[in-house]
């Protein structure tokens, strides 16, 4: 599914969150958006996923402009998004059960999913009983049991610890390169995003505005990103991170 | 698990405690009072056992629990319903919240003059004004409760393309049903209370209340106490052994 964005603006009153955003995503590509937190990218995922809509400009998907939720196109909350009156399997049966699938076919399938992110045996667990990496686990797989065309995720692993994410990061490129959505990531975390996607947007603060494009399609992707260094540099630099001075404070003189 | 166990142990023993105290101060007041005035605790078991192998005692106490039923029963429904609609549509939540707040405070008991001439002598205006004592807790509660879902867990069933309906029965009542219970708990209070003074102003055949009233005025006392000891015994039963086992059964998740 192709996304359109066409001088995008969004505003809450006087405030500009998203200014004239303008770009193509397109069927398959994987896009990340990277930004100081609180500058509106989730924003931009919540309008793909037609929870809010643009205060002007056209977003489309396919062609057609987006104005509802759709099954069609799914998104992965940080956390705290399962339910926790419901056992895993439950939460991620739901996801078919809403697209009026008999049970015990929603449930059939559920298990083959919670299978691929390695969560056989926790079926009958409540979330509040498994960590908050299984947690996310099963978000995935309530995410992917839908079959969207297109894969929104805000922050996934923002609350996980870096290992945890890490682990994480690699389960969800497998179903990615399996099931090939199209993927809007929403992440603060620059490796991640280097890591994962094939165009990293960075954007400014508020009102977000793109300051930088990078494409880094056909570049072989593993946890070890050195061959991104210079990117990686770059980014932080964009996001008004110093990345040539080896420490702040102290020798500048600053009261520790 | 332990806990929960320690904790139900410590709970019956303050019961026992409780009820041993309450006898022995009935006791001591039977002693210094004569007999025609406050009878002895064992006469009144005594008494209990009498009633217990006569019809009209079961058919009285059948006739109370029947309006019970009819009357709580339909507050539950009618009070779930209305809560849900009134805590999701926000056009009508504030005016029919501070409806339930002005009309809660009338004792239901002040309803009977006008539903027994409404609705005629009978059954009927019983049960209504046991329905009123317990649909604006059980309202109220579940009002309160759906505002305040979390939003994630309504923008994760809007991705998923929940239908309203499916959102109603898979997000909201679920969500709203520890509040629900607390209300329901409550709401039995008020509808026991509704249900007994009705009884004893309509005198509409055999019942808890009328029995009470009658033994009341043939100045039974032993009567009089052993319709209160029913009654104070039934309400402990319900409460406290039927509404708990539902509460622990319908959120089993949050005991694990």
């Amino acid at each position: 599914m192709e996304l359109q964005f066409n001088q995008v603006t969004k505003s809450f009153g006087d405030l500009d969150v998203i200014k004239r955003f303008d770009t193509t995503i397109k069927t398959g590509e994987i896009v990340a958006l990277v930004g100081p937190s609180g500058c509106g990218k989730s924003t931009v995922l919540h309008m793909v996923a037609g929870l809010q809509s643009a205060s002007s400009g056209t977003l489309t998907a396919d062609g057609k402009s987006v104005s509802n939720p759709s099954p069609k196109r799914t998104l992965v909350f940080q956390e705290h998004a399962l339910y926790p009156w419901m056992t895993l399997i439950e939460n991620v049966a739901l996801a078919l059960e809403f697209q009026n699938q008999p049970k015990q076919a929603a449930r059939k399938e559920a298990h083959k999913w919670l299978g691929r992110v390695k969560l056989t045996g926790f079926e009958a667990y409540y979330p509040h009983q498994v960590s908050g990496g299984m947690r996310q686990r099963c978000a995935l797989a309530r995410a992917f049991i839908a079959r969207p065309q297109v894969l929104l995720l805000d922050e996934p692993f923002g609350a996980l610890d870096a290992l945890t994410r890490m682990t994480l990061q690699s389960v969800l490129k497998d179903l990615i390169e399996e099931e090939r959505p199209t993927v809007v990531l929403v992440t603060h975390d620059v490796d991640e995003a280097l890591y994962l996607a094939d165009r990293v947007l960075v954007f400014s603060n508020r009102p977000a505005v793109v300051l930088k494009e990078i494409a880094l399609e056909h570049i072989p992707k593993t946890h070890d990103l050195s061959a991104f260094a210079d990117i990686r540099r770059n980014v932080l630099n964009l996001l008004g991170i110093d990345t040539d001075t080896l420490s702040t404070g102290v020798e500048k003189g600053e009261a520790i | 698990m332990s806990t929960n166990q320690t904790a139900g142990v410590a709970s019956k023993r303050a019961y026992v405690v409780a009820i041993a105290f309450i006898l022995f101060f009935w006791q001591v007041a039977a002693w210094f009072l004569p007999d025609f005035l406050m009878p002895d605790v064992p006469a009144a078991f005594v008494r209990l056992w009498e009633e217990f192998n006569s019809p009209t005692f079961w058919e009285g106490l059948g006739n109370s629990m029947t309006r019970l039923g009819a009357g709580y029963g339909s507050a539950i429904v009618l009070g779930i319903l209305i809560g849900l609609v009134g805590g999701t549509l926000n056009a009508v939540r504030s005016p029919l919240k501070a409806a339930i707040i002005i009309l809660q405070s009338i004792p239901s008991i002040a309803w009977v003059p006008l539903f027994l001439i409404l609705m005629g002598f009978g059954n009927l205006p019983i049960i209504v004004v046991v329905a009123i004592g317990a649909f604006f807790p059980t309202a109220l509660s579940v009002m309160n409760a759906t505002e305040s879902v979390e939003k994630v867990h309504i923008a994760a069933a809007r991705v998923m393309g929940a239908s309203k309906l499916q959102m109603l029965k898979r997000v909201y009542f679920p969500a709203v049903t520890p509040e629900l219970i607390t209300g329901a708990q409550l709401a039995f209070g008020n509808a026991w209370r509704a249900l007994i003074s009705a009884e004893m102003i309509v005198g509409f055949s055999a019942g808890l209340g009328k029995s009470l009233a009658y033994s009341g005025e043939i100045a039974d006392m032993t009567g009089v106490m052993t319709n209160i000891l029913v009654i104070a015994v039934l309400a402990a039963v319900i409460d406290q052994v039927v509404l708990e086992r539902i509460k622990h059964r319908l959120l089993r998740y949050q005991y694990l």
